[in-house]
């Protein structure tokens, strides 16, 4: 469903950032992402992976060097939490993006909502639905700006095994050709949905070189022993 | 809040609270505590002057309450919108909280005469800081998570206000609106210590005559009115509350 005009590749070229007064947590940190493709960072938590996206989303500004990531406003973001508003329905909040940009259009919300094959809840507000459903909502309030980018930070992190496995299909087929950040901790997660994996670790934060997922197109990726490999490469270098 | 509570027990309470009453009563001199009944009597005695003096009280404290919601509110967001503005005004609003509302009375009937205005000032004053603060707290809660979101998609300062913070504070604001409708009765009440001679007749001026007079069960009766009208307030608010928000704060 995103049939946007061009996924940007993400460019990171000598960055410095500190929160204020801090020690440095990044510096003079590089980093090249191909467009169009889904990148996980991989790191221990508090390492810093969710300020690398924040930055790369624009949420959070450089103290020097450069971050390029296509149109700020071809970016989306979902957050840790379903960070619904509790008192708008879930096709509300799937349209607010939208609604403050000034250009409502119920299309795209209706389409956002059947991609995530929300559309019986439409008119439920997020309290009543499971917590599954609203991370559902809030990959839908993501996606309904088309973005090229689409910064993703821990979503799964929250929910039970069994849902997580669930939302991961709905993902991975929801964000098509756009350029995806997927920011987690589970490393198998990472190897099963990313075409590469990138390992943050260090202070300041360091990048790995990427690790490209190979996958067959036959079958669960999960029961490879292919993949198997591949986790232990990436543990490696954590 | 008590949803889900038995609804017996408020009159269990009541009755309680009855028998207690009339025990202590029959054991003292009526002129110091008049028993249930007396202040019953009273009240059906009095009813003509007491409804219409439950209503001047009514509409000074509820003039003095919207007056102070409108202040509080527009206090609330001019301190969101600047921390300057908060840092020059904020003794402003806590010098209005501490004076005693008793001691500037008299000032307020120089300023506005005899009557109904004064009530409405005093409720006012005493019901405007708790809404300053609740609107203000409520505004400035949101989660940093919600902001990050709107400014991901450029939102505005004003559609900030109007889509994230203004409905969000409103659990705070109600919180605050409860705290108020409570001390505007009371502030309408000394206001009219000082500024109600009486005619037409107010709470105020009836339970300070009717104490002067050692009339105790009509003294009772006029607070039993007082209390009964800020029982409504809160009830009232109450509602206005679970009908606006209470389908998604009372669960999320």
């Amino acid at each position: 469903m995103t049939e946007h005009v061009a996924a940007p590749p993400v460019e990171f070229r000598g960055v410095d950032f500190a929160f204020d007064a801090g020690a440095p947590l990044l510096a003079d940190f590089t980093l090249t992402l191909p467009a169009g493709r889904v990148t996980a960072l991989v790191g221990e938590s508090g390492c810093g992976k969710s300020t690398v996206l924040r930055l790369a989303a624009g949420l959070l500004k450089p103290t020097t060097g450069s971050i390029a990531a296509g149109d700020p406003s071809d970016r989306a973001f979902v957050f840790q939490s379903a960070n619904l508003l509790p008192w708008r329905t879930v096709a509300r909040n799937v349209a607010l993006p939208l609604e403050l940009r000034g250009r409502g259009d119920p299309a795209r919300v209706d389409a956002a909502l059947t991609a995530v094959g929300l559309d019986d809840v439409r008119d439920h507000l997020p309290y009543q639905l499971s917590g599954g459903m609203q991370m559902r909502a809030s990959l839908a309030r993501a996606l309904v700006t088309r973005p090229g980018l689409l910064a993703l930070d821990e979503p799964f992190s929250a929910l039970d095994a069994l849902t997580r496995r669930r939302l991961h299909a709905v993902f991975s087929s929801a964000w098509a050709s756009a350029t995806v950040l997927l920011v987690t901790h589970d490393i198998d997660e990472a190897v099963l949905l990313a075409d590469q994996v990138v390992v943050l670790s260090g202070r300041p934060l360091r990048a790995s070189e990427p690790v490209v997922v190979r996958r067959s197109e036959d079958g669960d990726p999960r029961y490879s022993p292919e993949v198997g490999r591949q986790v232990r490469a990436i543990e490696a270098l954590l | 809040m008590s949803r889900g509570a038995p609804g017996w027990a408020v009159w269990i309470a009541a009755a309680i609270g009855l028998a207690a009453w009339s025990g202590l009563a029959a054991r003292v001199p009526p002129v110091l505590l008049p028993s249930p009944l007396e202040v019953a009597v009273s009240m059906w005695e009095h009813a003509a002057v007491l409804a219409q003096a439950t209503a001047i009280t009514g509409a000074g404290a509820l003039g003095g309450l919207a007056v102070a919601t409108i202040l509080g509110v527009a206090g609330g967001i001019a301190f969101l919108w600047s921390r300057t503005l908060e840092r020059a005004l904020l003794p402003y609003a806590l010098l209005v909280q501490t004076v005693p509302i008793v001691a500037i009375a008299p000032l307020l009937v120089i300023w506005l005469g005899y009557g109904v205005p004064v009530a409405a000032a005093a409720a006012a004053i005493a019901a405007f800081f708790p809404l300053l603060t609740a609107t203000h707290v409520g505004l400035s809660s949101a989660p940093p998570a919600r902001v990050e979101l709107l400014r991901l998609y450029g939102a505005t300062w004003s559609q900030e206000l109007i889509k994230l913070r203004i409905p969000g504070a409103l659990p705070h604001f109600f919180a605050g609106l409860r705290t108020a409708g409570g001390l505007a009765v009371i502030g309408a009440i000394v206001g009219e210590f000082v500024g109600s001679n009486g005619a037409p007749p107010s709470l105020g001026n009836l339970v300070l005559r009717s104490a002067r007079s050692a009339d105790t069960p009509q003294t009772f009766a006029a607070i039993g009115c007082a209390a009964a009208m800020a029982i409504g307030f809160y009830g009232l608010i109450r509602a206005v509350e679970w009908r606006s928000i209470g389908r998604w704060f009372a669960r999320s």
